[in-house]
This record gives structure tokens, C-alpha cells and sequence, in this order.
């Protein structure tokens, strides 16, 4: 056997809690890759973050010894991010398996991400072994869900491996079908290096650190390595492998996975997808599938202390490091102040850069609501990239609009289809087609505008079905449309941090419930505040904030005059952290409530 | 020269209100026998440091003072007349509850020199007294105005609360009339409603219901226009007296004099310092066994937290803030320093200058906390 067919490269895919970690940790006990007692719970994801919500977001690859018939196999198991918003990085990481590992799970069936992944995997040629897991829950349908499987994804089952990754229930047949089923790499030893970056990390002793899969050729410590996209070279000064963690080897060879560095200060410079090779004997031409990372959902990030501006900078840059898709850049707002502009792969990539930034920085942040990319042009024919509501032009000159839209997929329990369509329609969907997973359950496709999906659709199609709906989207292009800017007025001044790019049909109701929900959110103040929503100069809503009556410390408690001055201190420290726009003191709750409005 | 005041605390109720978190202990005659002793023996121990002062005030607050033994001001006075050294014009006041005053205790009272009585009314609907699980009743209020007319007694203030469950403007305005040709001050307080109290569990579990911030503005408007019609001064935010009558002791707080508090949990302000005795009363009487007096803070001032105090305190009187003296107080300017806030409160009707002072609109004391608070 040479030293290629002794190598297995795969995947896991899953819908989000099939269980995906917990077999990744099974299979890396099962081959002593890593001591039971050292074990963490779903050791893979490693962010704090990730393991709070059961989801991965960083990869960690990880190379496992396992004897199969008298031979010692290498299995390179690449794991893959379990969101939508990382589709592209997810695709990567399969172009640089040949197999990946389907997991279900029996007691759930086949779901929206199950399927979206699974297509992913079937577009980049993978042999795929199917895995029935959790059939020790009561609520296990084995057959059942071979059944789906075959009917809906049309993968044959009968060989399936039938699995408890939670007890660790027949996961050797998992490490069996693998090797027997799943074809090895096939590089040619002597080419030029031709190696894939599927992710890239950084770290502050090794700088930027590139994922590779070796396709072909081979490198090693010294060699002069060039970036095919951005036409930089580097010295490599440590190659290795995953163990999980990172170890060193005197080379990487054709069909292995690892790790290249070579004193990169930035992220950006080693780019996920792009090609690694030989500056000295380089290969004709990169590996296709090349993306630039782009941003789909922007908002504002403001310091809640205007003072802790730098901080945030810092803090902004440093996450970039570790990843380049997070793009920022500064903007000022009349109510915020000096803050950043952020650009994000999508919701969950946003919420996660938040937390990250209040959790491992300790920042207080205001966010604004969530906008898409809209372009717009004017009557002199210029063309508008809007990410901020505050970049669009006058509506008079307007003479075209266009918003991103997105293919939609979700599975639901028919029981819930009928709410699930009516939410779909209420946000603008277009139906284009539904079929029958099983007797039980519908999978639906509609096209509709991501500005729609940004708020709190997730949360929405949950609670509409009990949770039991799945959902996936991916960007289907721009579409025209009829597009507003809602402003909010208070006491007669705009809140530029509360401006909104809305549908004009949805005009009217999203500015009524603005208004009555800040009305809820601003305290009372001295004098009586009008809160309006504005459509070009138009009125569309009014609430009105009645002036105070008593704020007051009414005894003085036998001269005890420093309660009193700490009272007032207190009160002064909650004041400090509103914004005042104008004559009006917001509390950040009120740009949250942007977010989460019931309409 | 400014006033200097002399505060003494007596922590004895026999049963403690529902809103109430001052300091205060069961009553016990042993234990009040022995904190009569440790408050001569923290007076014994200060009493050479205010040998050069003369003191314009005396105030024993509560607590209820009323309710200790026969003898203890005697006893009390006696010592204070032989330790330190008082103004002519004495004004001395003693807080007691209708409930426990007696004609002994007041003659008790006359004959120490006590010239002032404030008396806790609270209010006059018993449904209110109840639901508060205060001691009196409305025909304690009565007697003891009975007994006030029969020893001459005419220089009485009442406390009363606003706020309070199951309050009404009914009886706000019945507390307020009977009171108004009775007293020649009163002091007009909005229930604060303080953790750890029954009240604040109460009212947190919705056994009861506060009326909420509007309806106890009302109140408050509604006690402050009967009390002015009938010849009352606001001369601060909760204090109400004919001319002539405004406490003077109460004034002590507002315009930055000195005081000393002697007995548990006192606090006191001399020279530009803050600070309080223990608040736990074996504590108290164990450091003064021990010959230690029973500090636990103290705050020596910084010039920014003078200048607050001189914003938060003045502001809360009629009077006003003189800027004149604040200027030299603290070299600056407020009419420059806080210029736009200034215009913007004037603008809005909540703040005046008049005479070279600084104050609050007539009708916006309830709202001092929110203006004062814009020009810290």
C-alpha cells in the first residue's frame, strides 16, 4: 500500500444538535487521539461561545491513527462550521475532504441544515457515509429515517452505521466505514505544491497560521511559499499536524492536512480557499472555488462610554486578527458618537462578534439595528452601496432601488405550515415550491429579502412551530424594490441611530411600533418629548412621553447627608450612561428595542 | 456666626413601622438604662474637643423617644447642660409619638428645657395607620393636642407621609385641615420605600400597592396649596412653617453647618468632615465601655464633593443658592460653568435667579433631584 492509500481526509455534516461534536469527541477517544480524562465536553469547539450554543464557528481539524486490518491508517477529520452564515468557509472545508460523514438524527429525521450541507458535500463529490445516531433516545425511528435519507437525499442506507454517540455505541463502526468506504487522496507526489487554506488562525507567537490540505507536491520548514490570490510570499517556519493541538513534523506531503506558518503578521494575507504553492516551482493554476469573504449584514458598534471609544478600536482589531471575514470601519453618529461601521457574514456572525466583544473584552456596547447591502440610484445615474441608512440619498433623486434577496428553506411539521406561510408572506416571501419529507413533514422554498430575515425571523419561525422547524438560506442576488427611510424624531430633533431602511409597505406599521415601544424604553424627563416616526418630512406615527412630576429624596435622615449624595451619584453614574441626543437622554435599551419589535 | 447643632439619637421603638428602616431597637429597660450611660460617656469623651462651642440646637430624634423611661432626659439634660455649652436662644426639639405621650413625659420635657415638639402623625385615617401597622391612632393625634393646649405648648411640628397604601386625596386634605390650625410647622415627607423593610416585601410580593409617582406628586401638591393658603412657607422641599417658625436645626443640614450627633448610628458634620457612629447598638455601648468612641466613617469632604453638596442641599430651599458664595466657595462661575443647562432649566420654568440666587421654580420642588441633577 503506498503511503496515500493509508490516508482517509472526511467531514462531518449535521443539522445544528444531531450531534456532530459529540461524535467528533467519540471518534477521537476511540482512537486514542485524545485520553478519555482529558476530555472535554465537545472538544473541538473550542470558544466559549461555540459550546454555550452547541455550535462550531472555528475549525479545528484533527489527525487520528487508527488500525483497520493489520494497517495503521491516518484519518484527517476536518471539521466544519454548523451555520449558515459560514457556508462559504464550510464549503472549503469540504473541497479538501473526499468523504464526509452524514449525521442524522434518528429521533428528528432529515432537516433544513442536514440538507443544505449535505448538498454542499454532494456538490464537491464526497462519499458520503450515512450515520443514524441517537438510537438509544425511546424516540428513535431508525428505519424511518434510513427511509428519509434514501427518499429525500437519496443516498442507499442499508450499510448505514446505527450509532449512540452519547453512550459511544458501535462509533468503531463509524472509524470501519470510513476507511472501507470513503476513496483516499490521490495527489501527485512530485508536483509543484499545490495546498488549500480551509481556515486560518492567528497566533501570537507563529503569527498567522494557514489550515492546508497538501493536494500535491510537499513543503517544509525554509521553503519559500507564495499565496496565489494575494501574490505574497513567505518563509515557512513551522509545518505540522493537528493532534488536536498543533505539533510539529518535519513536512506535510501530498494528501495530508496541516498546519503552515511563516511569520504572517495578518489574518488577511492567508485567506481561506486560496492556494498555497512553490514560489521557486510554482503550479500553473490555484485550486478553483476562490471567494473573497464578503459582508451581508452590517450595523453600528458604539462604546456605551463614548470614552472607551480606543478600547473598542483595539478590541475590533484584535478580533480581526483571528478573523478576516469581520470587516470595520469608523462612522460618527449624532446620537453615538465616534463608533464602527461592522460588516458581517451574516446575524449569527454579528451576534457572536458582539458577545465576543462585551464577554472577552469587558466592553459596554451600544449596536444599531441590523441593515443589508441596498443599492440605489440617483437621477444623475450614480449608483449607491447603502450599508447605513444615514448613506441614502434624498428620496426625491431616487430613481431605482434594489435589495438583496435570499432562497429560503424550511422544514416544518405540517402542523405549523400555516403559520409558517403566513409569517413567509407577512415578510415579503415568494413562494416557489413545498414538497412532502415524510407524512409528517413539509419542506418550503421562498425567495425573500434578507432585510426581512435580519430582525428576528429565527426566533419567530422557533417559537411559531415549537421549535420544531429548520431553517437555511443562502444570497440569491437583488431585486428591485420600493424602499424607505423611516427616521424617528424626538422632541423634534432626528436619532440618526434609529433610522431604518424599510419596505414602504411596511412603512407605517414598523414606525408605529417604534414609537409606542420607545415610549415604554425613554424615561420620563423634565418637560413632555414627542416621539415621531418620519417618512421624508411625513409624519407616520406619534407617541407622546408626559413630563415628569417627582424624582426627589424627601427625608433627610438625621442628617445623614452623604446617602443622599451617594443617592444623587448613583443617579448621576445611570445618567452618564445614556446618550443625549439633543435635549433627550436614550438609554441603550432603546437601540435594542429597534431589534426586537412585536409587529 | 453659623449655627451649631446638637443631635441625639434614641433607637427605642416599642414597635417598629412597616416603612421604617432607621435604627432602632425593641424596648427593654435594661438595655435603655445602659444606653443612657453610654451616650454620657461619649459625652464625657467629646466634650473637651467642643468645649468652645455654643450650641444653637438640640434635637433628640427617634427612634421614639417618647417611649423611654421616666428620668432619662432628666438625667440625659443634665449631663449635656454640664458638658457643653448652649445658646440663649435654645431650640430644642424632641420628637415624640402621639401614641406615647404622656402629661408627665411633657412636663418631663418642659422642665429639661425642650422648647419644640415634633409629633410623628403620619396621617389621620386609621385605615392608612393600619395598613402601615403604625401604633397610634387618630385619637392619640387629638389627645396630644390636647395636652399641648393644656401645658401651653405652642411651637409643634408634625411629620406627615405621602404616599402611603391606600392614601386618598380625602385623607390627605383631612390630615392637612386639621392639622394646619394646630401646628406652626410641618413636615411633609414622601414614603421612600426602603429594602429589607415589611413595607418594601409587601409591596414587592403585591400584597399592596403604592400609589404611584403622579398621584403622590398630587398629594404632595394638593398638602403644599392648603398649607400655603392657611400662611405656611415651603422653605424647603419637605419643610412647611408660619413665619418665624421655620426649624432652625433643620436648617443646619441645608446650609452646610456643623453638627455633632452623639448615640448609635449618629452621623455628624464638623469642619468639612462626615461621620457616623456604629449602627449596631452593642457595638455602640461596648466601644464606649472600652473608652473608644464608636465611629465607623468618616469622610473628610474633597472641594468637588463640598461643591456638590453645596448644589444638592442649597437648591432644596426657598432661599436658594447664592452665587455669590458659591463663586467664593469654590471659585466658579455656575452661570458660565453650567450656562447652558442653566438657560435650558430657566426656559422650561424650573429654575429662577432671583437676588443673586439660584433656585427652584415655585411648584418644582418635587422635582429636585432631576434639575439638581443637571447641574452637578
Amino acid at each position: 500500500m503506498t503511503r496515500q492509500e493509508k490516508i482517509r481526509n472526511f467531514c462531518i455534516v449535521a443539522h445544528i444538535d444531531h450531534g456532530k461534536s459529540t461524535l467528533a469527541d467519540r471518534l477521537m477517544e476511540a482512537t486514542n487521539t485524545v485520553a478519555k480524562r482529558d476530555m472535554e465536553e465537545q472538544l473541538l469547539d473550542s470558544m466559549d461561545i461555540e459550546r454555550e450554543r452547541g455550535i462550531t464557528i472555528k475549525l479545528t481539524p484533527a489527525t487520528m491513527k487508527y488500525q483497520y486490518n493489520g494497517e495503521e491508517y491516518t484519518l484527517n477529520l476536518i471539521d466544519t462550521p454548523g451555520h449558515v452564515d459560514f457556508s462559504y468557509e464550510v464549503s472549503r472545508s469540504l473541497a479538501a475532504c473526499e468523504g464526509a460523514i452524514l449525521v442524522v438524527d434518528a429521533s428528528q429525521g432529515v432537516q433544513a441544515q442536514t440538507l443544505a450541507n449535505v448538498y454542499l458535500a454532494l456538490d464537491a463529490n464526497l462519499e458520503i457515509v450515512p450515520v443514524i445516531n441517537k438510537i438509544d433516545l425511546p424516540s428513535a425511528d431508525i428505519e424511518g429515517t434510513k427511509k428519509e435519507i434514501e427518499d429525500v437525499i437519496g443516498i442507499p442506507c442499508d450499510e448505514a452505521c446505527e450509532i449512540s454517540a452519547k453512550t459511544g455505541l458501535n462509533i468503531t463502526s463509524v472509524l470501519d466505514a470510513v476507511v472501507k468506504n470513503m476513496p483516499c487522496p490521490k495527489g501527485e507526489e512530485d508536483a509543484p505544491l499545490k495546498a488549500l487554506i480551509f481556515d486560518s488562525y492567528y497566533d501570537s507567537y507563529k503569527g498567522a497560521v494557514s489550515m492546508v490540505r497538501i493536494f500535491d507536491g510537499g513543503v517544509k520548514v525554509g521553503d519559500e511559499i507564495l499565496f496565489m490570490q494575494t501574490q505574497k510570499s513567505f518563509v515557512v517556519t513551522e509545518v505540522g499536524i493537528f493532534t488536536p493541538q498543533p505539533t510539529p513534523t518535519e513536512n506535510l506531503k501530498a494528501g495530508e492536512v496541516g498546519y503552515i506558518a511563516a511569520s504572517i503578521k495578518n489574518v488577511s494575507d492567508t485567506k481561506v480557499g486560496d492556494t498555497i504553492t512553490l514560489k521557486s516551482n510554482p503550479v500553473k493554476k490555484p485550486l478553483d472555488g476562490y471567494k473573497e469573504a464578503t459582508s451581508v449584514v452590517f450595523c453600528g458598534i458604539y462604546p456605551l462610554d463614548g470614552d472607551k471609544y480606543q478600547e473598542l478600536n483595539d478590541a475590533l482589531e484584535k478580533l480581526k486578527l483571528n478573523d478576516a471575514s469581520l470587516h470595520f470601519t469608523k462612522e460618527t453618529s449624532l446620537a453615538l458618537g465616534h463608533g464602527f461601521r461592522c460588516g458581517f457574514l451574516g446575524l449569527l456572525h454579528m451576534e457572536i462578534i458582539t458577545e465576543r466583544l462585551e464577554r472577552e473584552f469587558n466592553l459596554e456596547i451600544i449596536t444599531t439595528a441590523p441593515s443589508v447591502e441596498y443599492k440605489i440610484w440617483d437621477n444623475k445615474n450614480r449608483e449607491y452601496d447603502v450599508k447605513n441608512p444615514s448613506e441614502m440619498p434624498p428620496m426625491a433623486s431616487i430613481t431605482k432601488m434594489e435589495e438583496p434577496i435570499v432562497k429560503m428553506e424550511i422544514i416544518t411539521p405540517k402542523e405549523y405550515l400555516g403559520g409558517i406561510m403566513d409569517l413567509c408572506s407577512d415578510r415579503r416571501g415568494v413562494y416557489h415550491d413545498m414538497q412532502y419529507i415524510d407524512a409528517n413533514r413539509t419542506r418550503l422554498i421562498y425567495t425573500m429579502p434578507l432585510n426581512e430575515i435580519v430582525y428576528d425571523f429565527f426566533d419567530k419561525i422557533k417559537s411559531l412551530s415549537k421549535g420544531y422547524a429548520s431553517m437555511d438560506y443562502e444570497l440569491a442576488g437583488y431585486q428591485e424594490s420600493n424602499l424607505v427611510k423611516l427616521d424617528i424624531l424626538l422632541n423634534g430633533e432626528i436619532c440618526d441611530a434609529l433610522s431604518l431602511i424599510v419596505h414602504k409597505d411596511k412603512a407605517y406599521p414598523r414606525g408605529r411600533a417604534l414609537c409606542e415601544k420607545l415610549k415604554t424604553v425613554i424615561p420620563r424627563h423634565l418637560f413632555e418629548i414627542p416621539i415621531q416616526a418620519v417618512i421624508g418630512g411625513k409624519v407616520i406615527a406619534r407617541e407622546t412621553i408626559s413630563a415628569m412630576r417627582k424624582d426627589v429624596l424627601a427625608k433627610c435622615y438625621g442628617g445623614d447627608v452623604t446617602r443622599k449624595r451617594k443617592l444623587l451619584e448613583k443617579q448621576k453614574e445611570g445618567k452618564k450612561r445614556m446618550r443625549r441626543l439633543g435635549s433627550v437622554d436614550l438609554p441603550s435599551e432603546a437601540f435594542v428595542t429597534i431589534l426586537k419589535l412585536d409587529d | 456666626m453659623k449655627d451649631f447643632g446638637l443631635y441625639i439619637h434614641i433607637p427605642f421603638c416599642s414597635k417598629k413601622c412597616d416603612y421604617c428602616d432607621f435604627v432602632s431597637f425593641s424596648l427593654d429597660e435594661n438595655a435603655q438604662k445602659s444606653y443612657l450611660e453610654a451616650l454620657c460617656r461619649e459625652i464625657d469623651l467629646v466634650k473637651d474637643k467642643y468645649k468652645a462651642i455654643t450650641f444653637s440646637t438640640i434635637f433628640i430624634g427617634g427612634g421614639t423617644p417618647s417611649i423611654v423611661f421616666d428620668g432619662f432626659f432628666k438625667a440625659l439634660t443634665k449631663k449635656l447642660y454640664s458638658c457643653f455649652k448652649f445658646s440663649k436662644k435654645l431650640e430644642f426639639t424632641i420628637e415624640a409619638n402621639p401614641h406615647s405621650l404622656t402629661e408627665d413625659k411633657l412636663k418631663e420635657y418642659l422642665s429639661c428645657g425642650v422648647n419644640r415638639i415634633s409629633l410623628g402623625v403620619q396621617s389621620l385615617d386609621e385605615q392608612v395607620l393600619d395598613t402601615i401597622h403604625r401604633t397610634q391612632s387618630p385619637k392619640d393625634v387629638y389627645h396630644a393636642f390636647r395636652l399641648f393646649k393644656k401645658l401651653n405648648i405652642s411651637n409643634v411640628n408634625a411629620d406627615i407621609i405621602v404616599g402611603l397604601p391606600n392614601q386618598s386625596y380625602a385623607s390627605i386634605s383631612r390630615t392637612a385641615n386639621y392639622l394646619k390650625s394646630r401646628v406652626q410647622h410641618i413636615s411633609v415627607y414622601g414614603l421612600q420605600l426602603e429594602e429589607g423593610t415589611p413595607l418594601y416585601r409587601r409591596v414587592k410580593s403585591h400584597e399592596l400597592r403604592l400609589p404611584d409617582d403622579d398621584m403622590v406628586a398630587d398629594f404632595f401638591q394638593k398638602t403644599a396649596k392648603i398649607l400655603k393658603r392657611t400662611g405656611f412657607n415651603q422653605y424647603e422641599i419637605s419643610n412647611f412653617a408660619k413665619p418665624g417658625y421655620d426649624c432652625r436645626h433643620n436648617q443646619l443640614y441645608w446650609d452646610g453647618s456643623n453638627y455633632l450627633g452623639i448615640g448609635v448610628a449618629a452621623h455628624s458634620y464638623v469642619d468639612g468632615t462626615r461621620f457616623c457612629n456604629t449602627s449596631n447598638f452593642n457595638e455602640y455601648i461596648n466601644s464606649l465601655n472600652g473608652g473608644t468612641l464608636p465611629i465607623k466613617d468618616s469622610e473628610t469632604l474633597t472641594p468637588a464633593q463640598k461643591r456638590e453638596e453645596c448644589i444638592m442641599l442649597s437648591l432644596r430651599t426657598s432661599k436658594g443658592l447664592s452665587l455669590k458664595e458659591f463663586s467664593a466657595n469654590f471659585n466658579e462661575n455656575l452661570l458660565l460653568s453650567k450656562k447652558e443647562q442653566i438657560e435650558r432649566l430657566i426656559k422650561l420654568k424650573k429654575l429662577e435667579i432671583k437676588n443673586g440666587y439660584l433656585k427652584i421654580n415655585e411648584g418644582n420642588q418635587y422635582l429636585s433631584n432631576a434639575i439638581i441633577l443637571e447641574l452637578l
